[in-house]
């Protein structure tokens, strides 16, 4: 027995040892490695009936990818431009959501967590209950208002703004504005978090110097923030760049959201292979960009999650 | 005076903000109690408690909830044991490994759902492949498949909660106990698990709603066993009732009462902690109020919305809106009735006026195509408000059907085209023919 293990049983204990030792294993081993692996290695298999998974046809290609870039073999076209329309423009609107979300959200997590007295926990618990609701009838709810006959229509039409009722859900404005309503918690808590820490004394001691407000954020605040912003902005990144109900729900009928595309290969047209392939690429190119963008603005992966 | 502006700013952005954030909710359940049979707010007809009722007969909803709740159960155990033992291996960990350790478990929180939905199906399919087993075998079971995808990121969200409460732990409690004979098994039940109750408490509420609500991960691994969630999810997709807002509307109750039970207990504990602080005299002595109010706006708040709550549903019990409904029916009839009237006036003064264009000249099947607002009224946005009142002319009052019949009438047919139907209301007691809700109007 290695003596690190010994050393943790004695510490632990052998029975409460042992069983942290299996829980922890399980959840990390057979939870989260083991499976991200196999769909890894399964998405360059080709699409088997079960009978011959394992036989001389499973041998692994490049195959599922090449669908991506390519489109499927003998198309005329030279690039699957449907597929990749749809990737990249996830990826746009989820970094514009992102910005969105973060421009919202700065100012309400820094009135909260720099202003003191009761009401603030007042707004606190208002800002929990949306999140509370069932992500499928949030975005009911904003169906409902940008409906053809919604209140937002209604509204516009009768003050005279547009003469017809505007489609908002053709017009994808509808999902943008779902997703961004769906993770606005994430982007305030990790920035509350943070600004709630931040000394009065250095806001004041800035002003006493002379900053403008703009210069306090920028030189003070923003800085003191970072490890907040960030974890906020790569949670509400990569949670709408792999939202599915809200694309599902508010998206027009002509528009695709990438994780769509994946549903439609697991569920519709029962081809797994292409599906984990689609999944790997959209996991991959979200976290390289997220590693990418913390790396320009120097932040930690260790500051997630705080 | 800029001060003021600022606050004034402040509080008016505040305002927006949170209109985005409650509004959707706040419209979502009123249009549980309007009675078009699409949820919409404007125009208002009646109020009705008829939804609630056609969401508790439907039995897909029902075993939904069901579902959830089992899920819900096995995810909060598996999940929450599985964070309290990784988050005390963040503890004991060797420094050098630690970042590695938290990066793998902090991840499934950053990795999309959907991603860890489709891994955990194609890795417990191969390893049931693996072992042998059947289709039907445990591991390709809905519920442990729902389980187990559910659990491997929340779990990482329990972690986070009890890692908070364990870094303020003091070992020296544990190394106490050890001390004084008490067995391994017998520190950690007696001493830590004690200490850690609070935050595992908070970790498994959380866990709790985290599983209820989840739909990326669980789309894909739910097999035979849909939750709540996927439920929901398809009646949204196909086709929108208000029995959903109704469902909405219960839920967003619970959870108001639920965070104001909480800041009412939290409020209450504060309360009783400052009372022992001054003196207990001041507290213990006369005839007050009972200590679980005096003092506590959240819990005298929560006090009035369970009795607003009662009095709701008592009136629910008892309420019956056919008087209203079947009045709306009427003044929309009679609004129908009188556009029909006129119509037909119309018509008769251009019959005495050209008596050759009477000829039924036009085919009936071309009239369509010329008349377009007419059969443009189906798609406009009011067709689907207004088609009640088609819908329900003929049923209340058959003995009127000649004056909408007249509709059908060859020589109303090729009036039709030449009277410029100028306003929607005309055209819509015609469209409604062809609208879905006649049949359903006509089969009552």
């Amino acid at each position: 027995m290695p003596t690190f293990l010994k050393g943790f049983l004695e510490r632990n204990g052998t029975g409460p040892g042992l069983l942290m030792l299996a829980l922890v294993l399980f959840w990390v081993v057979g939870l989260i490695i083991l499976p991200q692996l196999s769909m890894v290695d399964f998405s360059f298999r080709p699409n088997l009936p079960p009978p011959e998974i394992g036989g001389p046809k499973d041998v692994y290609t490049l195959d599922n990818y090449r669908h991506l870039v390519f489109g499927p073999k003998g198309s005329s076209a030279d690039y699957n431009y449907v597929d990749l329309g749809v990737f990249f423009r996830t990826i746009v609107a989820a970094i514009c959501i992102t910005i969105f979300n973060l421009i919202l959200c700065y100012p309400i997590a820094y009135y909260l967590g720099q202003t003191k007295g009761n009401h603030i926990r007042v707004l606190a618990l208002m800002l929990i209950i949306p999140y509370w609701i069932n992500e499928i009838l949030r975005a009911f709810a904003l169906r409902i208002i940008f409906g053809q006959t919604g209140v937002l229509n209604t509204l516009l039409v009768s003050l005279g703004i547009f003469d017809q009722p505007y489609d908002f859900i053709r017009n994808d404005i509808a999902l943008y504005a779902g997703l961004g309503y769906a993770y606005i918690l994430l982007m305030i808590f990790p920035i509350y978090n943070v600004i709630e820490s931040l000394d009065r004394n250095q806001i004041e001691a800035a002003r006493d110097m002379g900053a403008s407000w703009w210069r306090i954020h920028r030189r003070v605040v923003i800085p003191y923030a970072k490890p907040g912003i960030s974890s906020g902005c790569t949670m509400v990144f990569m949670l709408s760049a792999g939202a599915l109900a809200a694309p599902q729900i508010l998206g027009g009928p002509s528009s695709l959201w990438f994780t769509q595309i994946i549903y439609q290969w697991f569920n519709d047209n029962g081809n797994w292979p292409q599906g984990a392939a689609y999944a790997v690429v959209l996991l991959v190119s979200c976290i390289l960009l997220v590693l990418t963008v913390m790396r320009l603005f120097k932040v930690n992966m260790g500051d997630i999650g705080k | 005076m800029r001060f003021s502006f600022l606050r004034l700013s402040i509080w008016f952005y505040m305002a927006l903000f949170f209109a985005y954030l409650l509004g959707p909710l706040v419209i979502m359940s009123v249009t549980a109690f309007n009675s078009p049979s699409f949820p919409r707010m404007t125009p208002w007809e009646c109020l009705t408690f008829e939804w609630f009722s056609a969401l508790f007969q439907d039995e897909r909803i029902l075993n939904g909830i069901k579902n959830s709740i089992i899920v819900g159960f096995g995810t909060v155990i598996l999940s929450v044991s599985m964070g309290l033992a990784g988050a005390l291996m963040l503890t004991q960990i060797w420094p050098k490994l630690r970042a590695t350790y938290y990066t793998i478990i902090i991840a499934p929180i950053l990795i999309p759902g959907v991603v860890l939905g489709i891994s955990t199906l194609v890795f417990w399919d191969r390893i049931n492949r693996l072992l042998g087993l059947g289709a039907d075998s445990f591991l390709s079971n809905g519920l442990f498949l729902t389980i187990i995808g559910q659990s491997t990121f929340i779990a990482s969200y329990c972690m986070l909660v009890l890692v908070a409460r364990l870094q303020r732990y003091d070992i020296g409690l544990t190394e106490a106990a050890l001390d004084l004979g008490a067995t391994h098994a017998q520190a950690f039940r007696k001493i830590l698990l004690p200490f850690m109750r609070p935050a595992i408490a908070s970790a498994a509420v959380l866990a709790f709603l985290a599983s209820f609500e989840n739909y990326n991960t669980t789309t894909f691994t739910f097999g035979a066993y849909p939750t709540l969630t996927i439920e929901l999810a398809q009646k949204v997709r196909y086709g929108i009732t208000p029995a959903i807002s109704a469902l909405a509307f219960i839920i967003v109750v619970l959870t108001v009462l639920a965070a104001l039970a909480n800041e009412a207990n939290i409020r209450r504990k504060e309360l009783a902690a400052a009372a022992n602080a001054t003196t207990v005299a001041t507290v213990s002595g006369g005839i007050r109020l009972p200590r679980f109010l005096s003092g506590n706006p959240a819990a005298i708040i929560l006090v009035l919305c369970a009795v607003a709550v009662i009095t709701v549903a008592g009136t629910a019990a008892t309420y019956s809106p056919a008087q209203c409904i079947s009045d709306i029916r009427e003044q929309k009839r009679i609004e129908t009735e009188k556009r029909i009237q006129e119509l037909r006036r119309e018509r008769e003064e251009r019959e005495q006026s050209k008596p050759e264009t009477t000829e039924p000249a036009i085919d009936p099947s071309t009239t369509p195509q010329s008349n377009n607002s007419g059969f443009g009224g189906v798609f406009a946005p009011d067709a689907l408000g207004i088609g009640d009142d088609g819908a329900t002319a003929p049923i209340e009052q058959p003995e009127e059907s000649s004056g909408f019949g007249g509709v059908f009438d060859p020589g109303n047919l090729t009036t039709a085209p030449e009277t410029p139907p100028a306003d929607t209301e005309n055209t819509s007691g015609f469209g409604s023919v062809f609208n879905p809700e006649t049949l359903g109007g006509t089969s009552d």
